[in-house]
């Protein structure tokens, strides 16, 4: 008996351990499964040299696909139709970024707990409640119903899947092996729901709660002089003096307003600046060859592997070279022999609270138009790896799902949302912005351009265009709500017909403008337009100082070259600094100052007003303006319960130089009077204190290229796989908006003409999403120098202008 | 004898069967053809941190070991073969503890019978 139980326990230990070395334990991979040699991470370790040849036997493609891959690893795909050319986009997209193209789904879905357990769970009840998923599935409706999205789509999906299933447990994703999970089929619905991700990155921005607690707290005085319906300084997009050559609608008039305190535990926080972009084109009259040139940098979050995956596609009717988005069909940004286009942000009004009075706790029905309608309810199941299936019921109205009944206590990105709001958002409607990339993949002239972009919803986007018959052009493009002026600067009242969205602007109305007599177009997120534009788009757009930089530069540059145009794209000036330092200095009285703010102010002297890595004065500009406006602001508007937001910079910055004497420097907290000398000096005391902590006497160590620490993480933060510290300048309010993991995600210029396009680009990673391939972040080290790429719109697999590494043959049989 | 056997199978196996096949592989060779504990214990460590530090070695050189350098940093440490030496580490002590058990066991079943004789192996 004795010896029975012996031999049992010799059996079960090995067992045990084999169990506990195959399982993964909070956030520790399952140790053996994943350092084996035979099926774990060593076999990702893909070898350096690859054959210059192979081929791969796909039966879903119809006819002969060759895809080359040039010396960066991009792949350059010639297929005799449309379906194997977004088969084969989706397999190669695949063979590279698998991980992060699921991984992102899921984000979006609100399937991350499924996956990484229940410390995902309030971010995926957040994105099923601001209704992703129910705005992914409208999409996908206006996606399948367009025959020519449709077979995109599902080509694209399909290419995904043979990948995917051509896949066992030695050759899946390294990222696969550390958080221990497998990829699932790609369905049409993930296409959707990454671009809904795009909107909830570039078009999620709402203030009308923290504007809400302002109005009832200081009066609508005091928030139409602190929060002005156009800006003191702006350079509007479409320049001032473009006639509207349309007859605009009716636009409905506004109710009287009735909203509602909002209160919550949420402190006020001071507005950071949020995601930018910039873009430009110039005609042949400016240029050195009389050719237009383009440029386009959007600014993201950076990460590895890369948001971007260059690509060309080419079939009959379609030669197109660009950077795509993993998961989405087409090129995205890019250019083909006859035109380019690019994108910024258009930081459009597009989401809106409705404050909805429920009849009772049940929230079945809810009042409107004098009467109560009912509700229905969404249940979002989330599963949650190694615990039960939670059920979130979510309300829905006519206006879309109540967000929050309670709030969670720890999810930042939901501390603008008003409890008991209901959500409008044009991210839930039905839309189908493939479409738009298809006709600009295949655009030949400006007509082209202006009907693909009728197709777009959201995000909504500054389109910048150039074409080889030397046109320009840019518009403000998406679907904008018909809105009385201000309409969802508040809170609206969802009882109340009156306030729901009326209609539409029309699309050929959008703020748009073609050759110009200033022979440029651009646009850096600010303004659409001047305040003579017929609709309201929003009350507030980005700061304007790198569109007035950009515009400026534009104004003086004579004979522009490709590589003037690169060189821009790193301008490093702030305008901001320009208008503000002046000033500061002024006010500050430099008996009081010690030793290092006498040395700071000497370096603030002496500054040529750029961001450059090796300055020092950047690092001191940021942290002393930065301490100002807490100073001014913040015993104002950081009161307990009542979430606010701070005055913008250009507001703050009209203040201190028209009006030095105004009540809001007075620190309200304090029975004396401060003034703004006062709160200029504190500032500089903070920041020289704080800088001589952190990094010791004034010196090289506080160069701007060290305090701000760039970097590029990886997607999921796995330490390791993200890259070094990189010496970059730049700063938000410049051209070169790159702040410490945020900033130009793609570099593009592009020269078209009748010789054929040429252009150079570049982004912050590689074109592997395998952190063991050399072309995992292989691009970094040239984007950091501001330096740029040949992109080769090759014309057969056989052109001989790009290095070729690999060439695939892929066959039916 | 075990490390030849253990060797071999493993590589076989390990082609087509997760990783912790070499567990019973150990357990069972060192049940049927163990002769001390000693080298129960060491015959079957050697060969699958042979194998393993042979296996990875072949595709981590071929990479340059960027990869490697990547894990490494992943589990805090400092370069490409301390995460290799910890690889074949692992993997040859799961198959250690397994070949003693496996040796054990036999013991003990066969205790009943030859009562002397196991003692004094033990």
């Amino acid at each position: 008996m004795r010896n029975k139980f012996k031999a049992a326990i010799y059996l079960v230990i090995p067992i045990l351990l084999a169990y506990s070395l195959n399982t993964k334990f909070g956030s520790v991979p399952p140790i053996l499964k994943f350092l084996n040699p035979f099926t774990g991470f060593w076999k990702n370790s893909v070898a350096i040299k690859q054959p210059k040849k192979s081929k791969l036997v796909l039966r879903n493609t119809k006819e002969t696909v060759e895809v080359v891959f040039d010396d960066r690893m991009i792949p350059h795909i010639f297929a005799q139709n449309d379906h194997d050319a977004y088969y084969a986009q989706g397999y190669i997209t695949a063979r590279d970024r698998l991980w992060q193209m699921d991984f992102q789904t899921r984000y979006a879905a609100g399937r991350l707990s499924e996956v990484v357990g229940v410390k995902a769970l309030e971010l995926d009840r957040y994105q099923r409640r601001m209704g992703m998923v129910y705005g992914a599935e409208n999409s996908l409706k206006g996606m399948m119903e367009n025959p020519k999205s449709r077979e995109m789509v599902l080509a694209y999906t399909a290419g995904i899947n043979d990948y995917i299933h051509s896949l066992n447990s030695g050759t899946l994703p390294v990222e696969y092996k550390i958080l221990d999970f497998k990829p699932e089929d790609w369905t049409p619905l993930k296409c959707a729901l990454l671009l809904k991700q795009m909107s909830a990155v570039l078009a999620m921005g709402s203030d009308e709660f923290y504007m809400t607690n302002i109005l009832q707290k200081f009066g609508s005085a005091v928030t139409a002089d602190l929060f002005p319906d156009y800006p003191f300084r702006e350079d509007p997009i479409i320049p001032v003096g473009t006639k509207w050559d349309f007859k605009p609608l009716q636009v409905p008039s506004a109710p009287q307003a009735n909203s509602v305190i909002q209160t919550s535990q949420i402190k006020t926080k001071q507005l950071e600046e949020g995601i930018g972009s910039n873009n430009w084109a110039v005609s042949g009259a400016k240029t050195a060859s009389g050719n237009p040139i383009l440029a386009n940098d959007p600014h993201l979050n950076l990460t590895l592997p890369s948001i971007w995956y260059q690509i060309q596609l080419h079939a009959p009717g379609m030669n197109s070279y660009g950077v795509s988005l993993p998961g989405a069909p087409g090129i995205i940004i890019g250019f083909n022999a006859h035109i380019a286009w690019g994108v910024t942000n258009v930081a459009a009004d597009v989401l809106d609270f409705y404050q909805v009075k429920f009849k009772d706790d049940t929230h079945s029905q809810y009042q409107y138009n004098n009467g109560w309608k009912n509700t229905t309810s969404r249940l979002e199941k989330i599963k949650i790896r190694g615990e039960k299936t939670e059920t979130d019921t979510v309300i829905y109205t006519h206006h879309g799902p109540v967000v929050y009944f309670k709030k969670p206590d720890d999810l930042k990105m939901a501390n603008n949302v008003p409890t008991g709001s209901a959500l409008r958002w044009i991210a839930h409607d039905r839309s189908n912005e493939l479409l738009t990339f298809y006709y600009l993949n295949r655009g030949k002239s400006y007509q082209d351009y202006r009907k693909a972009l009728t197709y777009y919803t959201a995000p909504a986007q500054n389109f910048v265009f150039a074409s080889a018959t030397d046109d320009i052009a840019i518009t403000a493009n998406g679907k904008f709500p018909l809105k009385w002026k201000n309409q969802g600067k508040f809170i609206l009242d969802g009882s109340n017909p009156a306030n729901d969205w009326k209609g539409w602007i029309p699309a050929a109305q959008n703020p748009t403008v073609k050759n110009p007599e200033r022979n440029f177009v651009s646009s850096a997120n600010q303004s659409s337009t001047a305040s003579d534009y017929p609709y309201y788009i929003n009350w507030e757009f980005a700061p304007y100082e790198r569109g007035k930089r950009i515009n400026d530069r534009l104004k003086s540059m004579e004979n522009i070259t490709l590589d003037s145009m690169r060189i821009m794209q790193s301008d490093s000036y702030s305008v901001f600094a320009e208008n503000i330092l002046p000033a500061l200095i002024k006010a500050l009285d430099p008996a009081k100052l010690n030793a290092t703010q006498k040395e700071a102010l000497q370096v603030m002297y002496k500054w040529n007003k750029s961001y450059g890595a090796d300055a020092i004065a950047p690092s001191i500009f940021e942290l002393w303006t930065k301490r100002l406006f807490f100073n001014i602001w913040d015993d104002d508007f950081t009161i307990e319960n009542i979430p606010m937001r701070y005055p913008s910079r250009d507001r703050t910055v009209e203040l201190i130089l028209k009006d030095p004497g105004s009540k809001w420097f007075d620190n309200v907290r304090t029975p004396e009077k401060e003034t703004l000398p006062d709160l200029v000096f504190e500032a500089l005391t903070y920041t020289c204190d704080s800088l001589e902590r952190k990094y010791g006497p004034i010196g090289k160590d506080w160069k701007w290229g060290n305090v701000k620490g760039t970097h590029v993480p990886h997607l999921a933060n796995i330490p390791g796989f993200g890259s070094e510290i990189l010496w970059n300048g730049g700063g938000k309010s410049t051209i070169n908006a790159l702040s410490e993991s945020n900033g130009p995600s793609w570099r593009m210029v592009v020269e078209l003409g009748k010789k054929g396009p040429v252009a150079k680009g570049v982004y912050p990673g590689g074109q592997s999403g395998n952190p063991g391939s050399p072309f995992y972040r292989d691009m970094i080290g040239t984007w950091t120098k501001g330096e740029l790429y040949d992109l080769y719109l090759m014309n057969s697999p056989q052109d001989e202008r790009a290095k070729v590494l690999n060439q695939l043959t892929i066959k039916k049989k | 004898m075990v490390f030849i056997v253990v060797l071999i199978a493993s590589f076989l196996l390990q082609m087509v069967l997760p990783w912790w096949i070499i567990v019973p592989v150990s357990f069972i060779t060192c049940c049927l053809i163990g002769k001390t504990p000693k080298k129960s214990i060491w015959e079957p460590f050697f060969a699958i941190f042979l194998l393993w530090t042979g296996v990875a070695l072949s595709y981590s050189l071929q990479n340059q070991h960027i990869l490697a350098d990547r894990v490494a940093e992943m589990f805090g440490l400092q370069t490409w073969w301390l995460i290799l030496f910890v690889t074949a580490l692992t993997g040859g002590f799961i198959v250690a503890v397994s070949g003693i058990c496996g040796y054990k066991f036999r013991k003990t079943i066969l205790t009943k019978v030859h009562v002397s004789h196991s003692s004094v192996n033990n």
